[in-house]
């Protein structure tokens, strides 16, 4: 569904963010994208949200060349992509139930209908009880899966999620990372950007690793967290 | 629609089975809401809402005041429109038929509203209460005036009253026209210099309640930069996002033109009591003409325009500017 073919980026002054990279991600696929921090992750979600262009080559998705998406129609590229942001950029003057609904309103719902997703999508976070709630009275945890039930509220099919878990500690993440086998459980594509290596290599996901803008590995990871 | 997913078509509201009426009605509930909502946004940041609203006002209150003056000047030239009034005065041995006949001639005249005969006996008469020469009248053998038609033309205004004194002096029992009319002329120019004077200043003003809407817009965009890359991140669109500034835009129109409204009114009010002693020792009765409905509507109608431009203009250029840098 989603495939990069040697696609390669790079910034004005000449630095290199990916290098060639090649890979395909099918329909209802759950995979990992690590690497050090400047190893090119952001980069290669940049390029599938449409943030940016790439500079050579092309990415796909359902083999839709995204390089002729033209300006005007990137709005509606972007509702078919579910974003989870690594410091959840929520509206914090408005309530969960408002951040939550935004994807629903840009689209055009209204009334019982939108309520109905916003609940649903609440629920499936657990924080249902907590919708007329200002962000600022929740903690980062739930911050943090209020920005999912956002990004998964209009049912994406595919989901691409940056350092979902950086400001979080170990048990939370792993709620997170619950949170998201489930959406991909139903059908949904997941791609997580993280550089949390212990929990993905728990986790048996298919695993890409970027190294300075270099794909060094795609597949399972071998990865022994060190004995203490 | 879904460009890159075919099968996810189904899921968007905009192909629900909704009905025409109901899509109709959809439509405006939601544009009210935006404006509700804009509203709401305005009243959350009072202070610079009420001076944005305060510039905008008292910009449009010269105009206004400046057109209010013309409408004044023009109200009291209008009621000097007997200085239009042409005195044609008879030769002396024309017979009473003759004048009966042209006075029927001229009260067909298209161009002629009104045409009054003063005869010799009653121009004499006159002249005797008038003068104080009564007595004096008495010891004429023969009255020297002439009988006098007094022609008002249709249209006042200086040059057609000029054009149809030449035509009527043509006359054959007319000894000659007289019409009163370098201080029309005067009055005219005057009244015509001001309402281009109010012209250029209300345009000028004008265009600085653009630029000061389009300001205030421009600062409340950046003041919303993150908001608007978030919603741009989650799929809006350009037109979505600029609706509420557009709005806020005509609430800065809507209340600044009240404003402008109410001073004028204010200021009228307090001329009035000014005016009214003045016009007391010349024993006339002028009343300074305020804004009618229509003009106030007008006045609205351009607020509200002037506001939707300026916060057009700042949308355009700032909207499109601002994108998300990052997931």
């Amino acid at each position: 569904m989603l495939e990069f073919d040697q696609v390669s980026k790079s910034y004005a002054g000449g630095f290199v963010a990916l290098d060639r990279v090649s890979f395909k991600l099918e329909k209802g696929e759950m995979a990992f994208l690590t690497g050090h921090s400047g190893a090119g992750k952001s980069t290669l979600l940049k390029l599938i949200s449409l943030i940016e262009r790439p500079s050579v080559s092309r990415v796909l998705i359902n083999d839709v060349d995204l390089s002729r998406i033209r300006r005007k129609h990137i709005p509606f590229v972007r509702r078919d992509i579910g974003i989870i942001f690594q410091n959840h950029r929520l509206l914090m003057n408005h309530t969960v139930f408002d951040n939550v609904a935004l994807p629903l309103v840009i689209e055009g719902f209204s009334g019982k209908d939108m309520v109905k997703r916003v609940h649903a999508a609440l629920d499936k976070v657990g924080l249902l009880d907590k919708a007329r709630c200002l962000p600022q009275t929740l903690s980062g945890g739930e911050q943090q899966r209020v920005g999912i039930a956002r990004a998964v509220v209009n049912k994406p099919p595919l989901l691409l999620a940056d350092e979902p878990t950086g400001n979080l500690d170990p048990d939370l993440s792993k709620d997170i990372m619950r949170v998201f086998e489930a959406f991909n459980q139903v059908g949904v594509s997941v791609l997580v950007a993280t550089h949390d290596l212990g929990l993905v290599a728990r986790m048996k996901y298919r695993t890409l690793t970027l190294k300075q803008g270099k794909m060094i590995n795609d597949g399972l990871l071998q990865y022994q967290e060190d004995p203490l | 629609m879904s460009i890159l997913f075919s099968g996810r078509a189904a899921s968007g509201a905009a192909t629900h089975k909704i009905g025409f009426v109901r899509h109709f009605v959809m439509f405006w509930v939601n544009h009210l809401r935006q404006a509700l909502a804009s509203l709401g946004e305005l009243w959350r940041t009072p202070s610079a809402s009420l001076l944005t609203i305060g510039v905008l006002g008292v910009s449009l209150t010269l105009p206004v005041t400046l057109h209010l003056l013309v409408k004044n000047m023009q109200q009291i030239s209008d009621s000097f429109t007997q200085a239009a009034e042409i005195s044609l005065f008879i030769k002396q041995d024309s017979s009473q038929t003759q004048i009966d006949s042209l006075k029927t001639i001229l009260q067909a005249d298209a161009a002629i509203a009104r045409v009054t005969h003063i005869s010799k006996q009653q121009a004499l008469a006159e002249f005797a209460a008038v003068s104080g020469f009564g007595p004096a009248l008495d010891y004429l053998t023969e009255n020297p005036l002439p009988d006098v038609l007094l022609v008002l033309p249709k249209n006042t205004q200086a040059e057609a009253a000029r054009a149809l004194l030449n035509r009527l002096n043509k006359e054959r029992i007319v000894e000659y026209g007289k019409l009163d009319i370098d201080w029309l002329t005067r009055l005219d120019a005057i009244v015509s210099l001001l309402q281009q004077a109010v012209a250029v200043i209300a345009l000028l003003l004008l265009g600085a309640v653009v630029l000061i809407i389009g300001n205030t817009i421009r600062l409340s965009i950046m003041n919303k930069k993150d908001e608007i890359e978030v919603m741009k991140l989650v799929g809006a669109t350009d037109a979505f996002i600029q609706r509420p500034f557009l709005y806020s835009g005509v609430w800065y129109g809507v209340f600044g033109g009240l404003l402008a409204y109410l001073i004028v009114e204010t200021m009228l009010v307090w001329l009035q009591g000014a005016i009214l002693s003045v016009t007391a020792l010349y024993g006339s009765e002028f009343r300074l003409m305020s804004l009618s409905v229509a003009e106030f509507f007008a006045l609205m109608l351009l607020a509200v325009l002037l506001g939707l431009a300026g916060s057009y203009l700042s949308v355009r250029r700032h909207i499109s500017a601002i994108e998300p840098t990052g997931p």
